[in-house]
């Protein structure tokens, strides 16, 4: 009964990680035609008609949408309904290296110790489920345990920054130098348009927390006022699909606030993701 | 829409300009920052191993691994460094993405080459390459110089005839 119950966890894991690497959700392929309809740019509207169109082979051949299929990130959402266990855990794991092997994943897993992997110095592992996942994120919900399998490329990754914002006490202080900092990523990442997540905290460990989160609960229908200022200002500056021009650098902004410390800083984590991302797929397990 | 196949003439070059897009068909090469710096000094030297034909050729700036094929920035140094070396000895289109360095662009019409990008849509283009195969430098492992057969993958010129898309 037990191994029927891993085996179930296994499989559900193992197709969110193929989800989250061959699909978009609903809501950004909306955003998607809706900036199709309003880009002036026919280079940069013509480079988003193909970025849907990918979407769609990917979706039915599943297929990678980017070569670089990314480093699996889990949060796992702890409902009323289950009592996680170790072996929970190992089927989690299980299920992401399955969901690696089948996707599948590009080999990235870097062989031999600390200094060895730093150098890329002996060399890659073939098999693409030997991809790590971050450490597992634990969030407290009401109702039903689900979980969240991100997967994170490395060009996002070169482009996002983790500092110290300096507040001076005015909201304004803090979203023009994220507006900056925006427009200085979005500018060199290459694979626009972007979705930038964006986390505000009291260290760089919970501000890079909830920019993770951001991605995880963000939407492209349910935009803040200040979100929408943020998506706003930096498409002004024209950076357009593939930094071709047009309207479109920025599909929306997904921002979370966590708490914050009595002081004059504010630790704020910027992820500017490429046009694919927050590649996502949630599971109730 | 313009479709081209290789090998791609002097005279195919003529009739691109920034903005274009293009359908690519044919037999191309695959390298990135490891296989071109390798690529050019055998080039200089005289030795391209038979197998390669660089005359007329367009060489994609990706790795291809399992998960298929993908553009990576040919602004990298290594990468836009090869592009006059290698135009200089017959490879008329560098396919990859992002912006490159005005001399680049002057060097690229120097050879009446150009460059163009390709959106990054892997499920797509492994949709349209029905073969691929090593062509040399096999110890780089997905980083090796593959010979992809491809059909009507989408392009952008972006820098063509002294002309760049991100200049203007």
């Amino acid at each position: 009964m037990e191994d029927k119950i891993y085996e179930t966890i296994i499989e559900k894991v193992s197709k969110a990680v193929i989800d989250a690497g061959t699909t978009f959700s609903e809501d950004k392929k909306a955003a998607y035609k809706n900036s199709i309809v309003n880009e002036n740019n026919p280079q940069s509207r013509w480079v988003m008609e193909q970025i849907l169109k990918n979407e769609e082979t990917a979706r039915r051949e599943k297929s990678p949408l980017c070569d670089d299929t990314g480093i699996p990130h889990i949060v796992l959402d702890i409902g009323d309904d289950m009592i996680i266990t170790p072996e929970y855990i190992d089927c989690i794991y299980e299920g992401v290296r399955r969901g690696l092997e089948l996707l599948p994943g590009r080999p990235m897993g870097l062989l031999g110790d600390d200094i060895q992997r730093i150098e890329q110095s002996i060399g890659i592992s073939d098999k693409s489920q030997d991809v790590e996942p971050a450490p597992i994120m634990i969030r407290r919900i009401k109702g039903k345990t689900k979980l969240h399998i991100l997967l994170l490329g490395g060009g996002p990754a070169i482009r996002a920054k983790t500092y110290r914002i300096f507040h001076k006490h005015s909201i304004n202080a803090v979203e023009n130098e994220i507006v900056d900092w925006a427009i200085e990523g979005v500018s060199k990442l290459g694979c626009t348009p972007c979705t930038l997540a964006i986390g505000i905290g009291r260290s760089h460990y919970e501000a890079a927390s909830y920019m993770i989160q951001a991605m995880v609960d963000g939407r492209y229908d349910i935009q803040s006022e200040l979100e929408r200022n943020i998506t706003g200002r930096v498409n002004e500056s024209k950076v357009g699909a593939l930094g071709l021009g047009g309207n479109t650098s920025v599909l929306g902004t997904f921002l979370k606030v966590g708490p914050q410390r009595a002081s004059g800083v504010r630790i704020v984590s910027i992820r500017p993701c490429c046009c694919f991302e927050p590649r996502i797929a949630t599971v109730e397990l | 829409m313009m479709s081209i196949k290789t090998p791609i003439s002097d005279e195919v070059i003529e009739k691109l300009h920034i903005g274009d897009k293009v359908l690519l068909s044919g037999l191309i090469y695959t390298g990135r920052d490891a296989v071109l710096p390798r690529l050019c000094d055998l080039a200089v030297n005289n030795r391209i191993p038979d197998n390669i034909k660089l005359m007329g050729s367009v060489i994609f700036h990706t790795a291809v691994s399992r998960a298929g094929v993908g553009p990576t920035s040919s602004n990298k140094l290594e990468i836009e460094g090869s592009m006059p070396v290698l135009s200089k000895y017959g490879v008329k289109i560098h396919l990859g993405k992002g912006q490159i360095d005005n001399e680049t662009v002057k060097e690229l019409e120097r050879y009446n080459s150009v460059y163009a990008i390709i959106p990054p849509v892997t499920a797509l283009l492994n949709s349209k390459t029905i073969s691929k195969e090593i062509a040399g430098f096999e110890d780089l492992e997905m980083e090796a110089m593959y010979q992809l057969q491809v059909v009507e993958y989408p392009i952008i010129i972006a820098a063509a005839h002294g002309e760049s898309i991100y200049g203007r």
